[in-house]
């Protein structure tokens, strides 16, 4: 009952059950549009499900709908949790989770539509980016004023990681998203040529850097340790992790545009960096898996837990990918392919599902209070995941070598050994191969929705403020 | 070595300002990693590990030291 009184989660439940229904809607659109490529019939000849409507959908489901979602569960209530204290607006908590769900079906009704900046990840016009800002400001706002009032002596680290997170989104959305609006929904970049390009993979991979790495190592720090029921391996490098994170990961984004008009320095400098950054990625990866050291064997029968140590497996994975993939002679052969899909769903399948997976199992058991309904279904989710997610992304790296060594042949005469259609009908079984991968990723989705649903059903009646 | 040669009056306020901030951000690191690995700071550092569990946390570690 004390947790009751000291806290406020009503927000946070809300959030974690809409987090678990965009990741089903989310990767649902995910495989449509994947199943669009191998089978160009499903487009069904409509403006409104075509690819390059759909695929933004996709990308602001999972990233926003179901990556904010998540967030703001999992921050809302380990800042609580950490700093012994109750959240200092629960008013605004429920501002930010009304704000954050009328923008997701803003993008739901703008983007079948056409109406986008055309911006990657950060496609919706003008009213709608003036929208983030304030609801995104309010998550900030509320966070910061929750850890002045702390009741500790220190800061936990995961609030850092999310305060890093919350700053320097806020940051990164106003610079990219600035705009001359010359309607209701349309408006053009203040930025023009080589540095709107740079501003957007300025954007781009920060989303990527702060987002989803900076927001869900926020989301490790807390649940492995909780879930493992045993402190993290090592604070000191958790520290280190941090600030070469927050120093290092602004500098990555020219890395993609390696070969354009950008000077060469910059791709070269951010492909610098990105190498560096493996030390601290992997310092990170191996704190969260050590955290389990000399208690292994709770991954025999915790499944929950098996989500955030295998998620730290791909996280490890990615970050070296990556940083590799960044190098000029890997780019060269890597850029415009398969291979960077197959590196992007490494990392959001493999790392930032999996952790949030872990994470929103362990929100569920409590904050209503119960165990899983099922705590085979969570096994056999996790099995889907997984195996979903090697489908898809070993596909993906074998079509995306393929074609990139594809494009670069030619005969002794120097003309090109292949058309781009023969390329294109050299990947449709790898297409078709990610198509099955996503299905099976989808699938784990559906198993965990219904084992949520089954479990708040089943679960006793507790306090509208939520928690044990 | 060539490779290395600097036009330094070519330089932008732009590069100037990239440049500082560059060494300023390395430097930083590297006062960072000599601090946070000095084994003096060791024993502080690391009973923050225990702030997981907020001030029972605190408690845990002021009963147990």
């Amino acid at each position: 009952m004390e947790a009751v009184e000291k806290y406020d989660f009503s927000a946070v439940r809300w959030f974690s059950i809409m987090a678990v229904i965009y990741l089903v809607v989310g990767t649902l659109v995910g495989f449509y549009i994947a199943a669009e490529l191998a089978w160009p019939v499903l487009n069904l000849d409509l403006p409104y499900t075509t690819f390059g409507r759909l695929r933004p959908l996709h990308t602001n489901a999972v990233i926003f709908a179901f990556g904010g979602c998540t967030l703001m569960a999992t921050a809302f209530y380990s800042v609580q949790r950490t700093c012994s204290t109750r959240i200092w607006s629960p008013g605004m908590a429920w501002f930010t989770f009304w704000g954050w769900n009328l923008i997701i079906v803003a993008a739901v009704i703008t983007l079948p539509l056409g109406i986008t900046q055309g911006k990657e990840y950060a496609e919706l016009e003008w009213p709608i980016d003036i929208a983030i800002a304030v609801v995104w400001l309010s998550f900030l706002i509320n966070f910061v004023m929750t850890l002045v009032k702390k009741k500790t002596s220190h800061i936990y680290v995961s609030n850092w990681f999310f305060l890093g997170m919350l700053i320097m989104i806020t940051y990164l959305h106003v610079v990219n998203s600035l705009a001359i609006p010359v309607s209701l929904f349309n408006s053009y970049s203040i930025f023009s040529g080589v540095q709107d390009a740079m501003i957007q993979w300025w954007w781009g991979h920060n989303a990527v850097g702060f987002y989803l790495t900076a927001g869900f190592l926020g989301i490790m720090y807390y649940f492995v340790p909780k879930q493992a029921n045993r402190p993290i391996y090592s604070y000191r490098l958790s520290v280190i992790h941090f600030w070469a994170l927050m120093f290092g990961y602004v500098w990555l984004g020219a890395h993609h545009l390696q070969y354009t008009a950008l000077p060469d320095w910059t791709g070269s400098l951010g492909a610098a960096v990105s190498i560096a950054m493996i030390i601290p990625s992997w310092g990170g990866a191996v704190n969260g898996m050590m955290t389990l050291s000399g208690a292994w064997d709770k991954l025999r029968d915790d499944y929950i837990l098996r989500f955030m140590i295998v998620s730290l497996a791909f996280y490890a994975m990615s970050t070296f990918e990556g940083p590799v993939m960044s190098v000029k002679t890997v780019n060269a052969l890597s850029h415009y392919t398969d291979w960077t899909i197959g590196h992007v769903h490494s990392g959001a399948l493999g790392w930032v599902a999996m952790v949030a997976a872990g994470a929103l199992y362990h929100l569920v058991e409590k904050l209503w209070n119960t165990k899983m309904y099922s705590a085979k279904l969570v096994n056999t989710h996790f099995w889907f995941a997984t195996i979903g997610t090697v489908v898809y992304i070993t596909a993906m790296w074998v079509s995306g070598i393929m074609q990139g060594l594809m494009w670069r042949d030619y005969d002794e005469f120097g003309t090109l050994s292949y058309t781009f259609a023969e390329s294109v009908a050299a990947m449709m079984p790898y297409y078709k191969m990610r198509a099955v991968g996503g299905l099976i990723f989808w699938l784990g989705g559906v198993f965990m929705l219904y084992n949520v649903i089954m479990t708040i059903r089943q679960a006793p009646n507790s306090n509208s403020k939520g928690g044990e | 070595m060539s490779y290395f040669d600097t036009d330094w009056a070519a330089l932008t306020v732009n590069d100037w300002v990239g440049m500082i901030v560059t060494v300023i951000v390395a430097v930083v690191l590297l006062v960072a990693y000599i601090l946070v690995f000095h084994p003096k700071n060791r024993e502080n550092l690391e009973s923050q590990r225990y702030l997981v569990d907020g001030v029972d946390g605190e408690n845990y570690l002021r009963e147990n030291t």
